[in-house]
């Protein structure tokens, strides 16, 4: 073991583990997701959500996954093959790459790379072009409405998420989400920047496009957005994406605002997942209760309040740092 | 080599030695357990399906309540309603849109026989969604009540497993 | 009012005369039979008396065809009928599309089933029927379709410009509730122009009519409209009663107006469900759907069933309601009374929401007037105007209740209106259970074979959608000669194309939910 080892590099081991963990976790995440929002959105609803599958329904994902692996593999006539065939499987490029930075842990993260939220921004972005190949792919009117709007939708939400994280990094001098989570030993950052916190929330919702912002999937306009023509595991793997999308949303605020894997008496990996998923919650809970908002009102919700607002607290927080 | 579902997964046989009517077996269980309708409304019939989706009668009870509003992402196509000849070219489309295995539950008298639109004379309605599409389970009704329409979805089930979920009601004769 | 419409119309026809007709037998109070010649002079002259084209009707008598025009007011209770002669083998009138925008529809209508042209008219495609059918239907003969007419029919083809592509809503679509097909021709996001495309869900109910005798007619009624069958059915059965002069026991009367009040709750329930869901809030489509299976508990048990009610009979009801059913309404009443502040906080205090629909598909007075849109949506446009306060029928006219209207006309208005409706009729129905009198539920009177005397019956009613117009043409037997339904949703659609050019897609969505459409009442 130990010459295996030295011959490739514990480095490389080490790597391969985590990402087949991080595989593992993600399809555990989105499975356990979808039960959630089912049964969130029932009880809701006045209703009790997925109940005879399993008991509390907790099956019922697997079945669902099990019958989109099932389905029949089903391509188009008119579609753009190569683009329609990748757009599903680069939308996973940047979620893996995202689960390899994040502190689930004091021990356990894949990789402590110093550049860490940067490597996390510049691969989410990589997201839009994964919806832009699906919607133009697809040849469906509707698809290419979807992934147009996602793309100015993505656009203008990662200026304000950026702008809302940089405070925090000028804190900390540093782009390790490591020491970032290190430097809440005391008080987390939520306290110091609340305005941060809430500009990066909502971004955040908006780059996940859930409602109120899910304009890109809007079901009474647009069917289903950019993945209309998608069938059985391609629908499943951006399925899958979306959930986790949702999960690394949550994991990243919890890093930089609530303390991550800080807290006592418990483990900090339970701290950190029960953050996370509270986050989660609170999404879903926007979804259910609220109505979708316009597109103009949707860009201008980012360009004339989030971005100014965030630029200006930014402002505030290089000062005080100053003094 | 073996096809799971009528042009499901095809997988050679020597590649994979699974015993494939286990796979099939699981695979079926799962199929009935996440029946996806498509969002699919006709006429008043669709009214009575969106009462059995909602808080009353909950059809995601049995993990069929996620409706699809695209067919690609559809398993059920629930006809509830009249089909006019207009709709009829739609219909089909729509039907073929949607990717195996895929089912019909033909909902109400209309989509069963044309139900109460039959007259000598009639010019506009397909007598009878079977016409045009396979049907698998008929419920009838003018229109079915939503317990009804669970019951159809039972027997949907049944179809699909070989087995029923709950006793079924005691036949009196 | 009468009166001087009479005189001013008399002077402007000359030679016609203007006949004044019964308005308690007819529906109508003057009638005149014009000339082709005349007939844009007469629409003009009402266009400028501020009347709308209520209704476009076309009868076939065999030896000619006869185009109805009734002419209706907002302001006064004043019906004029204006026929119109044409030669059925050779079969043009001239179109007033250019003075009523709605006829621009009811001539297309008349042109695929009575294959009556019409002069000047720009699209004469089909709107309700398909390539497939060479007759046409409401013609008594089956007259086939020629090839040329054929082709001029089917001609609507949306052709893609240059920087414009079209967008198909529906058939199948998730925000037009039903089987609603709209072309819609756009630049980007932005909508250059909507075509609607009806017929998907066209069921024959006026071709029925004249096979079936007036009882058998009955339970179509119920599946024109399905989430307000109660006011169908009403209409269909006090026009049938004023068509034969069958009387009415006062206990039916009141138990009508709480029944027909109670679904016209359930169908604005609905569309505020709906209308949220089509915004994007999906759980309110849950709430409102509890509160209708609450209705639905009252109604099943004295109707029969859930959803397509035929509960009225001519001269009477079918069952008589117990004290359950008085019972459990007033218990509905309070437990929705509870439930509005729920909804008032949840959507009209929202912000989205209000921001989504405020200032969106605004519909002036005066256009309301010429696409002859009517119920909440004309009142959202700010003209009082409401049926059971101007024609009431069963025991309307007894009851207290005041006509919410809006004063920007825009869709925030027409929820408005619609939530304010459905507090009137809660008030409504406690007043009528308050009096709600003893005895018979049927009268004795009614013929158990009905042949209404020969003539013609314009009589509407109230729906949760606006105004219902029955046209009924008696020849004595106990089939009617002619049918026709004037629906609300018909000609509430036809304001869509002005209302979502230049806008959203997004609001096009929002402007059609807030219209209301219920698809098998258009189509018919
Ligand atoms: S079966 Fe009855 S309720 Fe159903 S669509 Fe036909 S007419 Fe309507």
């Amino acid at each position: 073991m130990e010459q295996i080892g030295n011959m490739i590099g514990w480095e490389t081991v080490k790597m391969v583990v985590g990402l087949v963990g991080v595989l593992v976790f993600v399809v555990l995440n989105a499975l356990i997701l979808t039960w959630a929002e089912r049964k969130v959105a029932g009880h809701m609803q006045r209703r009790i959500g997925p109940k005879e599958v399993g008991p509390y329904g907790l099956i019922q994902p697997i079945a669902d996954a099990l019958k989109l692996l099932g389905k029949e593999i089903l391509t188009p006539r008119e579609v753009d093959k190569p683009l329609y065939y990748l757009a599903p499987m680069i939308i996973f490029v940047p979620v893996l790459v995202s689960f390899v930075v994040i502190p689930f842990d004091a021990s356990l993260q894949v990789m402590d790379i110093n550049v860490g939220i940067l490597v996390i921004l510049a691969f989410s972005s990589l997201s839009v072009f994964s919806i832009l190949m699906a919607g133009w792919g697809s040849n469906n009117k509707y698809a290419l409405i979807g992934a147009i709007r996602s793309i100015a939708q993505n656009i203008a939400y990662e200026i304000p998420l950026l702008l809302a994280l940089l405070p925090i990094i000028m804190m900390t001098n540093s782009f390790s989400l490591k020491s970032i989570v290190e430097a809440q030993h005391g008080l987390w950052f939520v306290v110091y920047q609340p305005f941060a916190f809430l500009i990066y929330f909502i971004a955040g919702v908006a780059e996940t496009n859930r409602t109120p912002f899910d304009l890109p999937e809007a079901e009474s306009e647009l069917v289903a957005g950019y993945h209309t023509e998608y069938s059985g595991m391609r629908f499943a793997l951006f399925f899958l994406a979306e959930y986790t999308n949702i999960f690394i949303v949550s994991a990243i605020a919890v890093t930089f605002f609530l303390g991550g894997y800080q807290g006592p008496f418990l483990p900090g990996i339970i701290w950190f997942l029960l953050k996370s998923y509270l986050l989660v919650f609170v999404i879903m809970w926007l979804r259910w209760t609220y109505p979708r908002v316009r597109f103009d009102q949707l860009l201008n919700i980012s360009w004339k309040a989030l971005i100014p607002l965030s630029f200006i607290n930014l402002l505030i927080t290089g000062g005080l740092l100053k003094l | 080599m073996v096809c799971l579902g009528e042009r499901g997964v095809c997988l050679e046989k020597e590649v994979f030695p699974v015993k494939f009517a286990v796979v099939e077996k699981v695979l079926d269980l799962a199929r009935a357990n996440s029946i996806w309708p498509m969002t699919f409304g006709l006429a008043c019939c669709a009214i009575e399906m969106m009462s059995t989706a909602m808080s009353r009668f909950d059809l995601d009870r049995f993990g069929a309540g996620v409706f699809r509003a695209t067919p690609r992402q559809a398993d059920l196509m629930i006809v509830s309603g009249t089909v006019t000849k207009k709709m009829a070219p739609v219909l089909v489309t729509l039907y073929e849109q949607m990717p195996s295995p895929k089912w019909v539950l033909a909902m109400g008298n209309c989509a069963i026989s044309g139900g109460p639109f039959v007259f000598e004379g009639q010019y506009n309605v397909i007598e009878g969604v079977d016409l045009l599409v396979p049907v698998d389970v008929y419920v009838p009704g003018c229109p079915p009540r939503p317990e009804a329409l669970l019951e159809g979805f039972l027997k949907l089930e049944e179809k699909i497993t070989g087995k029923r979920r709950f006793p079924g009601p005691e036949s009196r004769w | 009012m009468v009166e001087r419409i009479k005189a001013e119309l008399g002077a402007t026809l000359k030679e016609t005369p203007v006949g004044e007709a019964d308005y308690r037998e007819r529906g109508y109070h003057l009638f005149a039979e014009v000339a082709s010649a005349d007939l844009l002079n007469v629409a003009r002259f009402f266009d400028e008396r501020g009347f709308y084209l209520a209704a476009l009707i076309c009868v076939d008598y065999k030896e000619y065809l006869e185009l109805v025009y009734i002419f209706s007011n907002h302001a006064s209770l004043c019906k004029v009928k204006i026929t119109l002669k044409i030669d059925p083998a050779k079969p043009v009138a001239p179109t007033i599309s250019t003075v009523f925008d709605c006829a621009y529809w009811h001539e297309r209508e008349i042109r695929e089933f009575f294959g009556v042209s019409f002069d000047g008219h720009p699209n004469m495609t089909y709107l309700f029927l398909h390539e497939g059918i060479d007759f046409y239907p409401l013609r008594k003969e089956k007259i086939p379709v020629s090839d040329e007419d054929k082709k001029a029919l089917g001609a609507f083809r949306p052709g893609e410009g240059e920087d414009t592509f079209f967008v198909n809503l529906g058939p199948q679509h998730p925000s037009t509730h039903g089987v609603l097909r709209v072309v819609l021709k756009m630049d980007g996001e932005y909508i250059e122009d909507a075509q609607p495309v009806l017929g998907y869900l066209h069921r024959m109910h006026e071709k029925m009519a004249e096979n079936r005798s007036y009882l058998q007619f009955l339970p179509n009624t119920g599946r024109m409209d399905y989430l307000g069958p109660m006011a169908f059915n009403l209409g269909y059965v006090t026009a049938v009663e004023r068509l034969c002069g069958i009387p009415v026991p006062d206990r039916a009367n009141y138990v009508r107006v709480i029944l027909t009040e109670l679904n016209r709750l359930s169908s604005h329930l609905m569309w505020l469900g709906a209308y949220l869901a089509d915004l994007g809030a999906l759980t309110p489509f849950l709430f409102v759907f509890d509160d209708r299976e609450e209705i639905n508990d009252i109604l099943e048990p004295v109707t029969g069933s859930r959803l397509t009610y035929c509960y009225f009979r001519f001269g009477g009801l079918y069952n008589d309601v117990d004290d359950a059913f008085v019972a459990g309404t007033r218990a509905f009443i309070e437990r929705l009374r509870s439930r509005f502040s729920l909804y008032e906080k949840l959507v009209g205090g929202n912000v989205i929401f209000t921001n989504r629909t405020r200032g969106i598909g605004v519909i002036t007075k005066e256009r309301a007037r010429k696409q002859a849109v009517s119920g909440p949506v004309l009142r959202g446009a700010g003209i009082p105007m409401d049926i059971r306060k101007s024609e009431p029928c069963a025991a309307y006219g007894e009851m207290d209740f005041d006509v919410p209207v809006g004063t920007r006309g825009d869709a925030l208005d027409m929820y408005q209106v619609r939530i304010r409706e459905m507090e009137n009729a809660l008030n409504i129905i406690e007043q009528a259970l308050a009096r709600l009198p003893e005895g018979p539920i049927m009268t004795e009177k009614a013929p158990r074979k009905l042949k209404p005397p020969k003539g013609d019956l314009y009589h509407t009613v109230e729906t949760p959608r606006g105004e219902l117009g029955i046209y009924i043409v008696s020849d004595e037997s106990d089939k009617p000669y002619r049918m026709k339904w004037r629906v609300p949703s018909f000609s509430n659609l036809m304001i869509f194309p002005e209302l979502a050019k230049g806008n959203l897609l997004a609001d096009a969505v929002a402007i059609l939910g807030s219209l209301d459409l219920v698809i098998p009442e258009i189509d018919r």
